[in-house]
């Protein structure tokens, strides 16, 4: 109480209390300023749509350029239509063995609640910031709402939507270190349906940031293999049954340890997303 | 004067457009330049040049304008990086006054030395990544793009003086 007491006003005091002052009117006007964060970053998108999405296709244009050069003509080309083709390929194995299984009748339960009939709403990616979020050019005026999936033509994942604004969403991609899937790895065409092993192996994929994720908790004893596919799963209804993901690469097995982790090479690539789609029917 | 300021909220603004669309095509490891960063360590760097009289208020408009493209082009809370601009603000000026004699010539190490640790200091406390080697790559991405900014930077300022 004495040191208040003998608290005065001097020139030092005066510099101390304008400190002070202009720190709590600072944190006032943050604090106000985000319960308006909704409409500002709204305008901010509206106003830079035009110049950032001239950027993200300039910045398509000139890495496929550049992957040209690189690649001595037209074999980035030819790598891409092959990528995308071997893509469709996974998917309709996918899709197949997604068939056969749902005729069994343990597996009724599970897939009655999957639509495999999507309803797709197409949208234009405008960036991508360094949390491995993505923008994409439209938000609830269009029927969006949070945790719907994004795929691409090709039905690999690339996310879910995690914030909505009016005009523009931002998706969380399944890089980002916050993000977790389920994930089954998929099964190979010549798989025997009266083998021995087991026939599901189950896994999660989490996001490491920098556009990369690795799998993990899949059983120590279940043998999986370096290009095996990862496919999503129905065990958590977060994602739809079946969407691609990427293959396992650099397993690591260490027997102390109940699970084993490898990396994932993601399917989803940033160089093809100009146009994604959204599942706006699908439900968790 | 006002002219000046301007200019700098464009190029903040642009920068931040072209750091998350152009640039993100551009990554190394999934690791990208921060062009918002970079330009505002530059600023508070050379913000008292050739004068060695520190201007708090400019740093506090350099953090301020650079936090809000960040925190906007973000999907964090505004205002995180306007708290973060302002603390390596602050403390980048007060090293530079306390490191730097009075007939020093803005050497470009001792620009990367200190943008080196306000770049760590800058993503530890926004805790966006973690130290390993896709850091290690990101700040040597950074340090490279930053070096292009600084010697472009200091040869405009060199002109300018000249000519006044």
């Amino acid at each position: 109480m004495a040191r208040f007491k003998n608290f005065y006003i001097n020139k030092k005091n005066t510099g101390l209390l304008k400190i002070l002052g202009g720190a709590v009117v600072f944190l006032l006007l943050l604090f106000i300023l985000n319960s308006f964060v909704s409409p500002i970053k709204n305008l901010f998108y509206a106003v830079s749509y035009p110049i950032q999405k001239t950027f993200w296709t300039a910045g398509i244009s000139s890495t496929s350029f550049f992957g040209s050069v690189w690649s001595s003509g037209s074999l980035s080309k030819e790598n891409d239509n092959l990528k995308n083709e071997n893509q469709k390929l996974l998917a309709q194995v996918a899709t197949l063995q997604s068939i056969a299984q749902a005729n069994k009748a343990q597996s009724d339960v599970s897939e009655s609640c999957q639509d495999t009939e999507f309803i797709l709403l197409m949208v234009g990616v405008v960036g991508l910031d360094a949390n491995d979020m993505l923008s994409i050019n439209k938000g609830s005026s269009d029927g969006i709402t949070e945790g719907m999936p994004v795929i691409n033509q090709q039905k690999v994942i690339f996310g879910r939507v995690y914030r909505v604004y009016k005009n523009f969403s931002q998706v969380m991609l399944i890089s980002n270190k916050d993000s977790v899937i389920n994930v089954q790895v998929q099964l190979p065409a010549t798989f025997a349906e009266d083998s021995d092993e087991p026939k599901e192996i189950d896994g999660i994929v989490r996001g490491k940031g920098g556009l990369s994720a690795y799998l993990d908790l899949i059983p120590i004893s279940s043998d999986i293999k370096d290009s095996d596919v990862l496919i999503t799963s129905s065990i958590e209804n977060s994602f739809p049954k079946d969407l691609l993901v990427g293959t396992i690469m650099n397993i690591q097995k260490d027997d102390q340890k109940s699970f084993q982790e490898s990396s994932v090479n993601l399917f989803m690539d940033l160089k093809t997303a100009d146009n994604l789609f959204v599942i706006t029917n699908y439900k968790n | 004067m006002w002219k000046k300021y301007l200019i700098i909220v464009i190029l903040f603004y642009f920068f931040a457009l072209l750091q998350n669309s152009f640039l993100a095509h551009f990554n190394i490891l999934g690791t990208a330049p921060n062009l918002v960063f970079i330009f505002f360590c530059i600023l508070v760097f050379f913000e008292n040049y050739p004068k060695n009289t520190p201007n708090f208020y400019r740093t506090i408009f350099f953090a301020i304008t650079a936090g809000l493209f960040l925190d906007i082009s973000s999907h964090s809370y505004l205002g995180i990086c306007v708290v973060v601009l302002l603390i390596i603000g602050f403390s980048f000026k007060k090293i530079q006054v306390l490191l730097r004699n009075m007939e020093d010539n803005y050497p470009l190490i001792y620009f990367l030395s200190l943008f080196s640790v306000f770049f760590i200091t800058y993503q530890f406390l926004l805790s966006v990544i973690g130290f390993d080697f896709r850091f290690l790559v990101e700040l040597i991405y950074n340090l490279a793009i930053a070096t292009i900014g600084f010697s472009v930077f200091k040869r405009l300022l060199n002109v300018q003086k000249v000519q006044n």
